[in-house]
């Protein structure tokens, strides 16, 4: 389409997730007493440990399962994880980086016009849903990315997506549509 | 008949005899089979002469009844689990729908999508309530009834958004596109709850119109569609000279106040706000307007460079007044005796030297420096926004000496704080030299220590005292919590001290009873007893005597220490005996409610019921033991019958007792007393 290369939109990534596994135990009590930035839940057997360069939030299980969130790009994200796992190492725990993988992205992007909803609903049926009782967006589902997508009256769309591929390949496969069922500006 | 071949002749001549279900050789004459089972379609003739095919219907979803051949009574009295669930289903979606008012096509429909939600197992790890709520919402959407999501969940008790995540869910499993929501099916139904009367339906059609407003100037897109429709219903009802206040409002639509209003101010954004009524009856405005959230965005852009262009020229206006202000105080200091030589420059630091120098010196500069300085320092955060270093009004001052100023304004303001000063040196050449760091591969396992600060990681990690500081806050933050298991880890091992240590197990899920196998009824009742362990103090031996004979005396001893030697006699009182003696006969084969046992202390507690067991009843009891009733509800309740016919009872000892008074019609009665105990 046309539309398509007129407009570069601009994708931005607001949060990143990605879990690694230290294979080996870690005691939790050491890294809360020792740690600077950290948050010690005893009742659910987690510590959260804040990292300020990368903004991130890591979640850590004694099992050395650890869960990341709050980096805005891959390489950033696995370059919070990797400073991450040196603190621990530096803690004293015998750390190995194993199993990195990034499992979310979260992006936002901005139409320049705004969205018939209703409309849109009808024509993408099977993949959009629409529940204007329980949520003012469409939610517009594509199985083989595995990425969904937010889409907003005001033209704001929200994807999700195992990773920052599929959530551009996302903006590009639902563009048309909603291009098609766009508000004109008389 | 396939061929087959005899074992003992080895010949393959074999003759099936339907009627006897056999297959034999006709060469040898040896049976092959027997029994077989066979396929044909038998005829048995009833009593009225006619003949009718012998079997039984069995649906397609379940598997029917299997006949135990020659096994136990009451193997499989329920019928399967898919059975049981669909019924159980079937009823509750009947329950609810009549809460709804829904009609029997609709309740068909609701079932039919039940069914198939089963079939694909959707109920699994579901609260059978919420697939139900689900399951009829659907069939509302499809059929475009007037019910919120809202009503169902009001109904059951549930957070709507639970709901409506199983619904989506259903809805997307089962492949059904339900329709979207509008809001004109709801107005109906509003009006008639705000009760206009007579012009209910000229106040509906007013609000349909302003509805069909408000879709054109976008306003319903990811709006509740009940909002809309209240505040369409207030404005048409007011039209009308209707007096209906916001609140009566928002108890029928179901939303919250705030948003009524926020609808209404939106609504009176349009243009068609302007028009009086009558207009809006007859005009429909051609233009349409932008959703109100866009609206609010385009405001906010304004706003925005509303500030930009303000504060530019905020500044320009700053920096005339500090130019005055410094011309007043050069003036000033022009006036004062300055200080020469080298105790200027003790008294002064060395900022303020390079400015005193320039006193003397070119006026112009230092001017310009001040102005600098000061307009630096008050439009630090202006400059922010204008993305600008320069401040505007040393534009206007003209002729900058741009390359004196930057080193003066350094040392006007003293030794700003650098990095190397601030020890963040190395994480910020750390941040800058991580751009050009390629990803390691994570197949190898160990840490790649490539652009890892060591340095700052240490700051992470306490020392000593830190550490000692750290947990000291803790545990008073989580004290209480520390305390809790403490004092848990105490009872346990108290408990286990004692020996009374209860390891809580998850609960397992209580085994199916062995049917129970008796020749005649009183061992039946017996063994069932046993079972129940309802009381340990039945008179057994009488239990027996109810079986073998029908006079006697049913002697029955309770709890309570009430003597009943004398079987004629009867005390009007409720006791337990005569239903215990009931009940087993009664419930022969289904689970016994556990009322018997402690409904005796209640009953005498209450002692408001003069039923009169009377023995000629208990006699009746055994002798006609098919007019039991299998009660599988609450049985009606009927004290006053019970008691007039007791009266005569008393006096002659007849036998021709009614089925529900020899049941015990009230002790089955669900008082409210019963209920409460459990």
């Amino acid at each position: 389409m046309d539309a398509d290369s007129d407009v570069a939109l601009d994708i931005l990534i607001t949060n990143v997730v990605c879990v690694f596994r230290t294979r080996c135990h870690l005691n939790l009590r050491k890294i809360a007493l020792e740690g600077a930035n950290v948050i010690y839940k005893r009742d659910v057997g987690k510590v959260l440990m804040k990292l300020r360069k990368p903004r991130i939030t890591a979640t850590i299980w004694s099992s050395g399962k650890i869960i990341c969130t709050g980096a805005t790009s891959e390489e950033e994200a696995k370059f919070g994880a990797r400073r991450l796992a040196r603190s621990l190492q530096k803690l004293g725990f015998q750390v190995i980086f194993t199993d990195f993988k990034v499992v979310n992205v979260l992006a936002v992007c901005n139409m320049p016009f705004e969205i018939r909803l209703p409309e849109f609903t009808k024509n993408n049926r099977p993949h959009a849903s629409y529940e204007p009782e329980l949520h003012p967006a469409v939610c517009y589902r594509i199985k083989s990315l595995r990425a969904t997508l937010q889409i907003f009256s005001t033209g704001s769309i929200t994807v999700t997506g195992p990773n920052v591929k599929a959530v551009a390949a996302a903006v590009e496969q639902v563009y048309p549509f909603v291009f098609e069922s766009r508000k004109e500006i008389l | 008949m396939t061929g087959r071949v005899c074992r003992g002749c080895g010949g393959t001549d074999i003759e099936l005899d339907a009627a006897r279900g056999d297959a034999v050789c006709t060469g040898c004459g040896s049976v092959l089979e027997d029994n077989i089972i066979v396929s044909e379609v038998q005829f048995v003739e009833n009593s009225g002469g006619g003949s009718s095919a012998v079997g039984q219907f069995v649906s397609l979803d379940g598997a029917g009844k299997t006949p135990t051949l020659g096994g136990g009574f009451h193997v499989n009295l329920g019928k399967e689990s898919r059975a049981q669930t669909l019924q159980n289903g079937r009823r509750q979606i009947h329950h609810l729908g009549n809460q709804l008012q829904l009609n029997q096509h609709c309740l068909d429909t609701a079932f039919n999508f039940f069914k198939m939600a089963v079939s694909k197992h959707l109920t699994r790890g579901r609260k059978m309530a919420h697939v139900i709520a689900a399951c009829l919402y659907l069939v509302c959407r499809t059929e475009g009834t007037p019910h919120m999501l809202l009503d169902l969940s009001d109904l059951l008790q549930v957070n709507v958004y639970v709901l409506g995540k199983t619904f989506l869910l259903l809805a997307r499993e089962l492949c059904i596109n339900a329709p979207a929501i509008d809001p004109c099916l709801y107005i109906p139904r509003f009006a008639h709850l705000l009760e206009f009367g007579d012009k209910n339906h000229e106040v509906s059609m007013t609000a349909l119109r302003l509805l069909q407003r408000m879709k054109r100037d976008w306003m319903h897109t990811g709006r509740r569609p009940s909002g809309l429709c209240g505040a369409a219903l207030l404005v048409a009802a007011r039209m009308h000279d209707f007096r209906r206040t916001v609140k009566e409002v928002i108890s029928v639509v179901k939303v919250c106040e705030s948003t009524l209003r926020k609808r209404l101010t939106e609504f009176e954004d349009t243009p068609t706000s302007q028009l009086t009524v009558d207009e809006f009856m007859k005009v429909d405005l051609e233009e349409e307007c932008d959703p109100p959230s866009y609206t609010a965005g385009q405001r906010k852009l304004r706003m925005k460079q509303l500030e930009q262009v303000l504060s530019k020229q905020l500044e320009e206006v700053e920096g005339e007044i500090s130019s005055y202000q410094d011309a007043i105080e050069i003036e000033l200091e022009n006036s004062r005796p300055k200080a020469k030589g080298a105790l200027a420059s003790l008294t002064k630091d060395g900022s303020v030297e390079d400015t005193a120098s320039s006193l003397f010196g070119e006026e112009d500069a230092e001017d310009e420096e001040l102005e600098a300085a000061a307009s630096h320092l008050n439009k630090d955060f202006y400059q922010e926004l204008l993305g600008g270093g320069v401040p505007g009004s040393s534009e206007a001052a003209g002729g900058p000496a741009g390359g004196g100023r930057p080193p003066a304004l350094e040392s006007l303001l003293g030794p700003l704080p650098t990095a190397a000063s601030l020890g963040i040196s190395d994480s910020i050449r750390e941040c800058i030299c991580s751009q050009g760091r390629d990803p390691n591969a994570s197949g190898d396992g160990e840490l790649d220590l490539s652009g890892i600060d060591d340095l700052e990681i240490d700051r992470y990690i306490l020392n000593e005292a830190e550490a000692r500081v750290k947990a000291e806050l803790w545990m008073r933050e989580n004290a209480e919590y520390l305390r809790e298991q403490r004092e848990k880890e105490a009872r346990i091992a108290k408990e286990r001290e004692l020996g009374i240590y209860k390891e809580h197990k998850p609960k397992k899920s209580c085994k199916r009873r062995e049917p129970i196998q008796a020749s005649t009824a009183g061992e039946a009742i017996e063994k069932m007893l046993e079972q129940k362990k309802i009381s340990s103090k039945i008179n057994y031996s009488v239990l027996r005597d109810l079986d073998s004979k029908g006079g006697g005396s049913p002697h029955r001893e309770d709890a309570r220490p009430q003597e009943r030697a004398g079987a004629r006699k009867l005390s009007r009182r409720k006791t337990p005996a005569r239903r215990s003696g009931a009940d087993p006969v009664a419930s022969v084969g289904k689970r016994l409610r556990p009322m018997v046992s402690t409904q005796p202390a209640k009953k005498v507690a209450v002692g408001e019921q003069a039923l009169l067991p009377s023995p000629p009843s208990l006699e009746a009891e055994p002798v006609r033991p098919t007019a039991v009733v299998v009660e599988s509800g609450p049985v009606s309740y009927h004290p006053e019958e019970d008691a007039d016919e007791e009266d005569p009872d008393e006096e002659d000892g007849e036998p021709c007792v009614s089925a529900l008074q020899m049941v015990g019609g009230d002790d089955y009665g669900c008082d409210g007393d019963d209920d409460d105990g459990y």
